[in-house]
């Protein structure tokens, strides 16, 4: 077993009584509950599973490299996609958000992903789906997606600054086009040495962001016309759409 | 005449809106279309035996909620009713019956949680509002009975298909075409309910609650006169399983009522065909389980600053009368907030 491997199964062991008070007004306390290699088309990684106290879900750290300890890891937070991330679906870019994330995590020294199973941002696939339906019939409305459950981000920040301090990152540098997170982050004592912007490389898929600046109440409308939504809290940028923050 | 608030609608949400904003010094008028307060949360009194026929119990397990189902001067809750619980069928929110759940009853029946709510507010029954107006200064309510009535704030806290109906008659805007796509996307079941009368000296099934797996036709049959202290029948009551009920929704309550009670004689026996009475109650819009869930109450702010609010089962999670109950307090809340857009 390599030093790297090792490191992490020890977390596993350190964690097994592990209870805190919480992070965050959700009080969320999480622990590594199990570690194993995980080859990816994207690279060579490790999966951390995390069992967390407050809604049964699973969250996960995708890691490469020998993270524990380790100063300025590459750190990217994904929230989970069921519709983007697996079918790949246009109504969003969280696919090509986490292959980036996934593809430029594998290619540095280390890195980590955060995969926070909120999704839908926490209100659960039927909701997300009536979410789009809604936008179907041309109704977006502010309180009907806060009705169908619709949240500020508040939560996955405190999941995701306990998973960095289970992991034992010394200081990350955060993957995001959203500089408020790090400020979010930093809140929960995260040590955030660098923001790293998360570009898309270009594609058909996303090729309208460069051709066309219609937006429609803050959404980008694709050739379609099919409103593209923002599920990760953090803007799109396709290399190339000179809007580099 | 003018009301800070009118609520229609004398439900759980309702009368726990109505309740904590009088708490918080508004003045508020409740407005009820039926006879009596308490909705769905229903007992009615048989040749003097209650007997409920809208929920069989109440369940929770938010602290607030269990606190305010234990808090009922004069009704001690039958805690843990039901204890017998027969048959593999789901109940009719699910997880109602795991362990960690907290189950009341009461033998005055279920209508004292509602009865204990309505205390010192002022309910108007036998009132139908048939159509709302946003005026200068809030709305006019429209009822089939007398002079319409106004208000600053409005509530709608029926079943979602009722407020739905209610919604479409007032002029067309963003705000409301928004909430009622949104509404448009779920749908309440519906429960036939048969209550029949028993001697007490007839044969006296050993459970207190039944989930007949194997039925098509019966969700749930209930002895209900287990949670009585000295009942003259042994009542049960019989509810049906949704899509039966949708099926037969609109025939004849006869036919209906005569169906069930031919299930109660194949799941119970030949006795069970012989009441002494029975009593018959459609319920349209029972009940929405948790794929029908939303996580909180909408309110909608027109642009003169009028404010609408929606409460009930829908408007929350976790499903029946909790979710209304809670819906109806978080809806209280946002509109004791100040909004900022």
């Amino acid at each position: 077993m390599s030093t790297m491997d090792a490191k992490l199964n020890a977390l596993v062991e350190r964690d097994r009584d592990h209870e805190c008070k919480g992070f965050g007004p959700a009080q969320v306390c999480v622990r590594i509950v199990a570690v194993a290699k995980l080859p990816s088309r994207f690279g060579d990684f490790r999966i951390v599973a995390f069992w967390n106290n407050r809604d049964q879900k699973d969250h996960i750290a995708i890691v490469h490299g020998d993270v524990v300890g380790a100063e300025d890891v590459a750190t990217r937070m994904h929230s989970e996609c069921l519709t983007g991330d697996v079918i790949g679906s246009l109504r969003c870019d969280c696919r090509d958000q986490l292959e980036t994330a996934l593809m430029k995590i594998g290619s540095l020294e280390r890195g980590v992903v955060l995969y926070l199973r909120q999704e839908g941002r926490g209100i659960g696939l039927a909701n997300k789906i009536r979410a789009y339906a809604l936008q179907d019939q041309g109704l977006d409305t502010v309180e009907a997606n806060l009705a169908l459950g619709f949240r500020d981000d508040e939560r996955d920040y405190a999941v995701a600054a306990h998973m960095l301090q289970s992991l034992g990152l010394a200081s990350i540098q955060l993957m995001t086009n959203n500089p408020s997170k790090m400020d979010q982050l930093r809140q929960y004592g995260v040590k955030i040495t660098a923001r790293l912007p998360h570009l898309l490389p270009p594609n058909a898929h996303n090729r309208f962001y460069l051709e066309t600046k219609a937006r429609r109440s803050g959404h980008f409308i694709d050739f379609t016309g099919t409103p593209r939504l923002q599920e990760q809290s953090d803007p799109v940028i396709v290399e190339g759409m000179g809007e580099e923050p | 005449m003018f009301q800070d608030t009118l609520i229609v609608g004398a439900g759980v949400s309702g009368l726990c809106c109505a309740g904590e904003l009088v708490r918080a010094g508004r003045k508020v008028v409740v407005l009820e279309r039926a006879r009596g307060i308490g909705g769905r949360c229903a007992t009615r009194t048989i040749q003097g035996q209650a007997v409920d026929f809208g929920p069989m119990f109440l369940h929770g397990s938010g602290p607030a909620f269990m606190a305010a189902l234990a808090g009922l001067p004069g009704d001690p809750p039958l805690v843990h009713w039901p204890r017998k619980v027969e048959g593999n069928g789901p109940p009719c929110q699910p997880g109602a019956l795991d362990p960690s759940v907290g189950r009341v009853a009461y033998a005055r029946g279920l209508k004292s949680f509602p009865r204990h709510l309505a205390q010192g507010l002022e309910i108007r029954l036998a009132t139908t509002v048939t159509s709302l107006q946003v005026v200068d200064d809030g709305f006019k309510v429209t009822t089939a009975e007398g002079a319409p009535l106004r208000c600053r704030d409005l509530v709608l806290a029926l079943a979602l298909e009722e407020s739905r109906q209610l919604l479409a008659t007032l002029p067309a805007s963003p705000e409301v075409a928004g909430i009622q796509a949104l509404l448009g996307l779920f749908a309440s079941m519906p429960c036939l309910t048969l209550i029949a009368g028993y001697p007490l000296d007839g044969p006296a099934p050993s459970w207190e609650l039944l989930y007949p797996a194997e039925s098509e036709v019966m969700q749930l049959i209930a002895q209900d006169s287990t949670k009585r202290d000295a009942p003259r029948f042994r009542t049960f009551v019989a509810q049906a399983r949704p899509a039966w009920s949708r099926r037969h929704l609109e025939t004849d309550a006869e036919q209906w009522a005569g169906a069930m009670l031919q299930e109660m004689e194949a799941l119970l026996g030949p006795w069970a065909l012989q009441p002494l009475w029975t009593h018959a109650h459609r319920w349209r819009h029972a009940r929405v389980d948790a794929a029908s869930e939303l996580t909180r109450p909408v309110q909608i702010t027109f642009p003169g600053g009028q404010r609408l609010g929606l409460a009930g089962d829908v408007f929350s999670r976790g499903g029946g009368v909790q979710a209304a109950w809670l819906s109806g307090s978080r809806l209280a809340e946002r509109l004791m907030t100040k909004e900022c857009p």
